[in-house]
């Protein structure tokens, strides 16, 4: 798994490559805590994830919780289809903001 | 001051616990009924208690010794083995929580007859030993009663086999405590630290189990049932073992296997989405038909029989922690 973090106009970026499993949570989670001290309006660029198990979700759903308090934004987009199929069988669609491609997710 | 004393440790204990239910795995409604329990098995024990007094004309000393106790942890179990019984607990933190809370509710219920009692008890330190000492010994043993009890089920144990060495370990702790083979004060002290030291160390590894649950069979879960919701089922191992149990069962059998392996698929996707929702502090997903869906799997599962459970157990195992995970979807 690895993480690249960049900054666009409104929303810094986390292009997220590989897999998220129970090994790789954990290392997500701490790069994804740490960027969410520097800023409270992240997109998850998800194009290069390749798999998410319950431990990638659950930190998702902790990001997600974490910037609710802030008053933040997070916005995920460029779901594979596997992984979008993940998330809408899971019924995990509904409780995040996805997005088709990165342009339309850096929108203000 | 008695009352701060000999209510508030227990209660405060209590609330402890349930903030460290990061799964949110306990209901506050159960919760509260267990607490209920509690104070209606210190009653029912002090009228079963008189009674079996009575009838052994034994010296108090003995009978609050090897008696008393063993009649008063058996009252406290009852609730907890309903509970069980029901697939209302599933792990060791629900199993403790609930546990400690019908203890609780039961040195509750002792402690305030002992207030009304002995009012003007100057001494101070009996109703710290009470609140701290004996009131937590309740709560404990009821407590370790229930994580013993839920880990022999989970293991597979019947639940009359699980219940004997739950009941023995409970009743030699209570009954060990009665007999003050330490100082009161220490024996206080010790209860009041240990007691969270075990807390903390199982809720720390039923945590950790509930996390591999989730990890395991989530992933698989949710491949398997994009299959099958892409029509691709027959290409997957699964899809072959269901195939080849064409050999044993009739056409609409197979039908039924299929629809059952499916709804349960997607019921327990759903029961597991919404632990993990509620450990993050999200409401959980309301879908209107989820009773309906409920229903209709527990009609397949009669459909089925026992046979058909049988031999879809290499697919869907419905044990104990599989129905108390469908349950969840109920509440």
């Amino acid at each position: 798994m690895n993480v690249q973090i960049t900054n666009s106009e409104n929303y810094t970026i986390i292009k997220v490559q590989g897999r998220i499993d129970t090994i790789t949570a954990t290392d997500f989670e701490a790069k994804v805590m740490t960027t969410l001290e520097q800023s409270k309006k992240l997109v998850i660029n998800c194009s290069e994830l390749d798999y998410i198990s319950s431990s990638g979700l659950r930190v998702f759903l902790l990001t997600q919780k974490k910037i609710n308090a802030a008053g933040g934004t997070l916005k995920l987009c460029c779901l594979q289809p596997t992984i979008k199929e993940i998330f809408d069988i899971s019924g995990f669609s509904t409780i995040f903001s996805i997005y088709s491609d990165q342009e339309s997710a850096t929108n203000p | 001051m008695e009352i701060i004393f000999s209510l508030l440790p227990v209660l405060i204990f209590l609330i402890c616990l349930y903030l460290l239910d990061s799964f949110k795995l306990v209901s506050s409604k159960m919760l509260i009924i267990c607490l209920v329990w509690g104070v209606v098995a210190a009653l029912i024990s002090y009228y079963t208690n008189t009674w079996l007094s009575k009838q052994f004309s034994l010296d108090y000393s003995v009978f609050s010794k090897y008696v008393a106790p063993l009649n008063e942890e058996f009252v406290k179990a009852v609730f907890i083995i309903y509970l069980i019984s029901r697939q209302k607990i599933g792990f060791s933190v629900d199993a403790a929580i609930y546990g400690f809370a019908a203890g609780a509710g039961f040195a509750l219920a002792e402690n305030i007859v002992y207030l009304i009692r002995l009012m003007n008890e100057p001494e101070i330190v009996i109703w710290i030993i009470r609140g701290f000492g004996t009131a937590m010994m309740h709560g404990g043993c009821t407590a370790i009663f229930s994580m013993l009890l839920i880990g022999g089920v989970q293991r597979e144990k019947p639940l009359a086999l699980a219940f004997f060495p739950s009941l023995a370990a409970a009743y030699l702790l209570h009954s060990g405590f009665n007999h003050f083979f330490l100082n009161p004060y220490l024996q206080t002290v010790l209860i009041f630290v240990i007691l969270p030291v075990v807390f903390t160390i199982v809720f720390q590894k039923s945590n950790s189990v509930l996390q591999d649950w989730l990890e395991i069979e989530f992933s698989n879960e949710v491949e398997l049932l994009r299959m099958i919701k892409q029509g691709s089922f027959t290409s997957t191992k699964a899809g072959d073992y269901l195939i080849s149990l064409k050999k044993h069962f009739d056409a609409e059998m197979i039908l039924d296997l299929y629809c059952y392996i499916s709804l349960y698929l997607e019921l327990s996707i759903k029961a597991k989405r919404n632990l993990m929702l509620k450990e993050n502090g999200f409401a959980v997903i309301e879908e209107p038909d989820i009773m309906e869906k409920l229903n209709e799997l527990q009609q397949l599962r009669k459909q089925i029989g026992k046979l058909g459970e049988l031999a879809m157990q290499p697919l869907v195992r419905m044990k104990h922690r599989e129905l108390w995970k469908l349950n969840q979807l109920r509440n």
